[in-house]
């Protein structure tokens, strides 16, 4: 009896950890920002809500708050590695705890946010920028990385 | 003995919670992409030329005067939209002697032939579209008043061009 009470707490806090963990959290790039075609000297702005040109990422995790934080690029490189500057707005990311587009809660992506995942465990972020390239650009193929990390927290 | 094989497992236990609380962390990454198209370039193919004036005689050079007319070549990105502007001086100049130079008007078209040519009035400025090949050719033409008693010279001025998306 006294040996079975040792046991009972030790699978109470075995159970804790293992049913925090629930659902491993992935996040996935869906879709690129793509500017298309780029006039010099005119600002091309894509926004967050532009459901064909703004990225997208989705998450799948347990419910709860999480850490949204951008990893952003200054500029795009593109031939003979000239580089066009790439701008983000206060608002060009946005959150969405249904995944559609047409329903985010907009933030700077130059900050952490913090955002809360459903209890379906799915959510998705969106993000748009303005490409500004110069009245003397480079003509050609220009490419950046836009990171985004999600931290689970506690 | 018994109580420390019991103690063991729940500091195992503790153990593992303490694990399991470590924050998860991912990431994903997307690409942006663009394609800047080809910048405007202009030159100054040809001069606005009047030749000789006669004092009190006004003169006048068409926009469709292909020899005499002033002449733009534009290139760029195919079948784009650009706005034409121009800076248009009011008179020529010879040391400090000046002559009137008035009512210019345009001819922009896709040929250097002028044909297909459309009318404008630089004044106003203009809105074409570059051709297939990404080329524009705009002619500007204008009038100049000598005086009567117009000093004696070569008198010159700048038409300036300007070309945007």
């Amino acid at each position: 009896m006294k040996q079975g009470s040792w046991f009972a707490i030790g699978a109470m806090l075995l159970a804790v950890p293992l049913g925090a963990q629930g659902k491993p959290l992935t996040v996935t790039g869906v879709r690129g920002v793509t500017f298309g075609a780029v006039l010099p000297g005119v600002p091309r702005v894509v926004l967050r809500t532009d459901p064909a040109n703004s990225g997208q990422f989705d998450i799948k995790g347990p419910k709860g708050n999480v850490l949204l934080s951008f990893v952003l690029p200054l500029t795009m490189t593109g031939p003979s590695g000239a580089l066009m500057p790439l701008a983000f707005g206060s608002s060009d990311a946005g959150y969405s705890t249904t995944q559609a587009i047409g329903s985010q809660v907009g933030f700077d992506p130059k900050q952490p946010f913090t955002a809360a995942i459903p209890n379906n465990g799915r959510a998705s972020v969106f993000i748009g920028a303005t490409a500004n390239a110069a009245t003397n650009q480079r003509a050609g193929a220009y490419t950046a990385t836009i990171i985004l990390n999600v931290t689970v927290l506690p | 003995m018994r109580s420390i094989t019991k103690l063991s497992l729940v500091v195992a236990a503790l153990g593992m919670t303490g694990t399991a609380l470590q924050a998860q962390t991912n990431n994903a990454a997307i690409t942006a992409t663009a394609s800047v198209a080809t910048p405007i370039n202009v030159v100054g193919a040809q001069q606005l030329s009047f030749g000789n004036v006669f004092p009190g005689v006004n003169k006048t050079v068409a926009a469709t005067d292909v020899t005499n007319g002033g002449r733009f070549d534009v290139t760029g990105q195919t079948s784009t939209p650009v706005t034409l502007s121009f800076t248009l001086p009011a008179t020529l100049s010879s040391g400090g002697n000046t002559m009137p130079i008035v009512s210019y008007t345009g001819v922009h078209a896709l040929l250097a032939t002028q044909a297909g040519g459309i009318a404008f009035s630089p004044a106003a400025g203009a809105n074409p579209t570059l051709s297939g090949t990404g080329a524009l050719f705009v002619w500007v033409g204008a009038q100049v008043q000598p005086a009567t008693n117009q000093v004696a010279g070569v008198y010159t001025g700048s038409i300036t061009m300007t070309v945007v998306y």
